[in-house]
């Protein structure tokens, strides 16, 4: 059974991560994240979970450590200046491979270099998922706990002020992942076995102490999920001269006046990387072997492009088309999120 | 095809709940809608923004339209900076009692929503008015569904205001057909 | 020696492995006592550990129960999630001076304020052993550090913090008592405490605390022998022993 309803993504991310089987939440309000705290402390106790209006940033994602250590799905959210303070803790636990989903409802796009490179200590990453409407908000909560227990990793979902506010129809998958019936590795109390330590620091098993072993244990998987995770959306790469490159909500404008463009007779390609970690290098390679140019617009002074930059390989010219954008409330809704402005800057980088 | 509709005044005239019933009233009808109110903090009398689209298929269009098929206005505050992005023969409904209607000889749907809303003793109720008039004018929802969806998107405390808005709703209905049939007269 | 009888043993719970603490340390006496009483009360199955970082932080691979290890200071909070998501599970925390007192004051304090239905446990030896000896927030005045090398002085480092009176201040506190392993009848006492503070979470009465004053002669520059007369004459005055809330 599917059910469709008009919800802003904050709220439909909120509520698909509840049909994922999320049952535990802890957050700060922060804008523009707080509705997601908002929606979860009426709609968790409806099913039995709990959340909680913690008193800091960093004591969020330590209950939510907790929670997600005894394996019931977790949740946290806030926006780039309080996932800052969450970053000790999102290192130690892909360390400890404790699967959460993270959601940063950033202010602009200056954080993809803080979810994609971390602003933690160590050799951790993020699978990180950024949807571009709250239709794929949805799609993305339900696939990023299916992740998360997958690989045994932390994933992060990137939405923006815009994803947060925006109110679109979207619908409920029936049930796209089942949650794994068992889960060895979460502390449940010793209960017919020896006890087991769920740490950063070492392996499972008492009185083993290869802190090496485990650390390369929950690095190992790294190539695999490069290799298996990897998603982007693409259109119009046949013929494409230039290709224009952006992720999450502003990818939208930069795919509508990609659009426009076309209209208007230029041969332009579209990409917009879905998993921002492991960033789609085959895809842009791919289409920046055919085209004269590639252009980024990003909402920043400039980080995703480098990760462009990575995948051509210097074939073609990469040019930045975006830049840093906000209005007087410092969300992230600034001048550039302008379709007309895309457009320009892409018919100027096209005839150059 | 995607209908890009824009509505502009200020905080207190029920922007943000016209666009949202609306946009309620497309999903209930079974079309896709994307909705955006942008607004202040000021609760009344700051610049009030609402960007709905309607179409048959996920909405392409960023919240922030480049252009659109049809703006609102009840108030004349914002509305010259929102002109240049109505398309050639968009739709401009103008709440006349506010906004002056003679603007560069563009076709106007004049809707005196402010003046009718204050003859039915209920000043704050002229966003339903307007959008009466709107979907009578435009057809882009059945009335039905928009004074259904008004029912279902006031919150507890203004319930009570249900009758009074349908009531409303009907009125600017009614203007816009009785101006047709004067037109067509 | 044909007739020998048993007066001692250890508890099952503790992996019978010599601990690698420092000689005179007097937090695995502290640890076997947790230990004997969750086995007589016959918790093993239901408990989950949450442990801090610090020379303790060495317990958990000894330790026959599950144990969810947390950042320094973070604790509380991890212990929260633990105990929201299994109430019927027996969580207690287990952290030391500079790690809930230093680093993570703020969250035993929201912890307790919330009456959150887990025990805290914090082996207090007054400064930073695993860093080599420094200063805490509970170095007492007058105590040389590494970092306090003439003695921790009031104006130039400031006051130590009695955490166990805090906590007793919060409404969400239930058991808060102070407790030293540094003589037999102490140790029976820390026995008790914990006893009780355990049998304060088993009744779902909210937050418990049991303050438990440790000796590290090694960082108090001290042969290990003379342990108990330091914490004895310089601790135990500043941190009074006792039930402090019930």
């Amino acid at each position: 059974m599917s059910e469709r309803a008009l919800m802003e993504g904050s709220a439909a991310m909120a509520e698909s991560a509840v049909r994922a089987g999320c049952r535990f939440y802890a957050g700060y309000p922060i804008t523009p994240s707080t509705e997601i705290l908002e929606y979860m402390s009426v709609r968790l106790p409806e099913v039995g979970g709990t959340c909680m209006n913690a008193e800091s940033e960093i004591e969020a994602i330590g209950m939510v450590w907790g929670a997600a250590g005894c394996g019931v799905r977790s949740m946290i959210a806030s926006t780039g200046q309080g996932i800052s303070l969450m970053q000790e803790s999102f290192a130690e636990l892909a360390n400890a491979q404790i699967p959460i989903v993270a959601v940063n409802m950033c202010r602009g796009q200056a954080d993809y270099f803080q979810a994609t490179r971390g602003g933690g200590h160590g050799d951790y990453r993020f699978i990180v998922l950024a949807p571009a409407s709250a239709q794929e908000a949805v799609d993305l909560a339900q696939l990023a706990f299916h992740l998360a227990d997958e690989w045994r990793n932390p994933v992060m979902i990137m939405g923006d002020f815009l994803l947060s506010h925006t109110s679109e129809l979207v619908e409920f998958p029936a049930a796209a992942f089942p949650e794994p019936s068992a889960k060895p590795w979460a502390v449940t109390g010793a209960n017919g076995r020896r006890g087991i330590t769920l740490s950063p620091l070492g392996p499972p098993e008492k009185l083993s102490t290869d802190i090496a072993a485990a650390l390369g244990a929950a690095t190992a998987k790294h190539a695999a999920i490069r290799a298996a995770e990897t998603r982007a959306e693409t259109a119009h790469l046949d013929d494409a001269e230039l290709v224009v490159v952006a992720f999450g909500f502003p990818g939208r404008f930069a795919r509508y006046a990609v659009r426009l463009a076309r209209e208007r007779g230029l041969r332009v390609g579209f990409v917009r990387p879905i998993s921002l970690w492991p960033f789609p290098r085959d895809v842009v390679a791919t289409a920046a072997q055919r085209a004269r140019a590639v252009a980024v617009f990003e909402l920043n002074a400039g980080q995703m492009i480098e990760d462009v930059e990575l995948a051509v390989r210097g074939r073609v010219p990469v040019h930045a088309i975006g830049g840093i954008s906000h209005d007087h409330s410092g969300f992230g809704v600034g001048p550039l999120l302008n379709v007309d402005y895309i457009l320009e800057r892409i018919e100027a980088v096209y005839a150059a | 095809m995607e209908r890009e509709i824009v509505f502009t005044g200020i905080g207190g005239q029920g922007i943000q709940l016209m666009a949202k019933v609306l946009a309620q009233a497309a999903v209930d009808a079974g079309r896709h809608a994307m909705l955006f109110g942008l607004y202040g903090g000021a609760m009344r009398g700051g610049p009030s923004e609402s960007t709905v689209v309607i179409g048959d298929a996920p909405i392409e269009a960023p919240p922030i339209v480049p252009a659109c098929w049809s703006i609102v206005a009840m108030h004349p505050s914002a509305l010259p900076a929102l002109l240049a992005k109505l398309r050639p023969g968009g739709l401009l409904f103008a709440n006349e009692t506010l906004v002056d209607v003679a603007l560069d000889g563009r076709a106007v749907v004049p809707v005196p929503a402010t003046r009718l809303a204050e003859e039915s003793g209920n000043v704050m109720g002229a966003g339903m008015v307007m959008l009466g008039a709107f979907v009578a004018h435009t057809a882009v929802v059945p009335l039905e569904r928009v004074v259904a969806a008004m029912r279902a998107a006031l919150p507890p405390h203004r319930t009570r205001m249900a009758d009074a808005n349908a009531a409303l709703l009907a009125r600017g209905a009614e203007r816009v057909r009785t101006a047709q049939h004067a037109g067509a007269a | 020696m044909s007739h020998l009888e048993k007066v001692f043993e250890t508890t099952d719970l503790l992996l019978r492995t010599e601990h690698s603490l420092c000689p005179g340390c007097g937090e695995p006496v502290a640890l076997r006592t947790i230990l004997e009483l969750i086995g007589e009360l016959g918790l093993r199955e239901r408990t989950i550990c949450v442990a801090g970082i610090g020379c303790y932080t060495a317990f958990p691979m000894i330790m026959d129960v599950d144990v969810l290890q947390a950042l320094h200071g973070r604790a509380p909070s991890v212990a929260t999630g633990v105990k929201r998501v299994r109430p019927d599970a027996f969580v207690f925390t287990m952290q030391g001076d500079g790690d809930m007192v230093s680093e993570g004051l703020q969250e035993v304090l929201h912890a307790a304020a919330r009456g959150e239905k887990f025990t805290a446990v914090v082996f207090n030896n007054a400064v930073f052993g695993e860093t080599g000896g420094h200063m805490t927030a509970t170095t007492v005045l007058g105590q040389h550090t590494k970092t306090t090398i003439g003695g921790r002085d009031r104006e130039r480092h400031g006051n130590p913090i009695r955490i166990a009176e805090l906590i007793a201040q919060l409404d969400g506190s239930a058991y808060v008592a102070r407790a030293a392993v540094h003589t037999p009848s102490g140790i029976k006492l820390a026995r008790q405490y914990l006893h009780d503070a355990f049998r304060t979470q088993l009744d779902g009465k909210g937050f418990s605390l049991v303050e438990i004053l440790t000796m590290c002669p090694t960082d108090w520059f001290v042969p290990p022998d003379q342990g108990p007369a330091f914490l004895e004459r310089n601790l135990v005055p500043i941190y009074p022993l006792g039930v402090i809330k019930h």
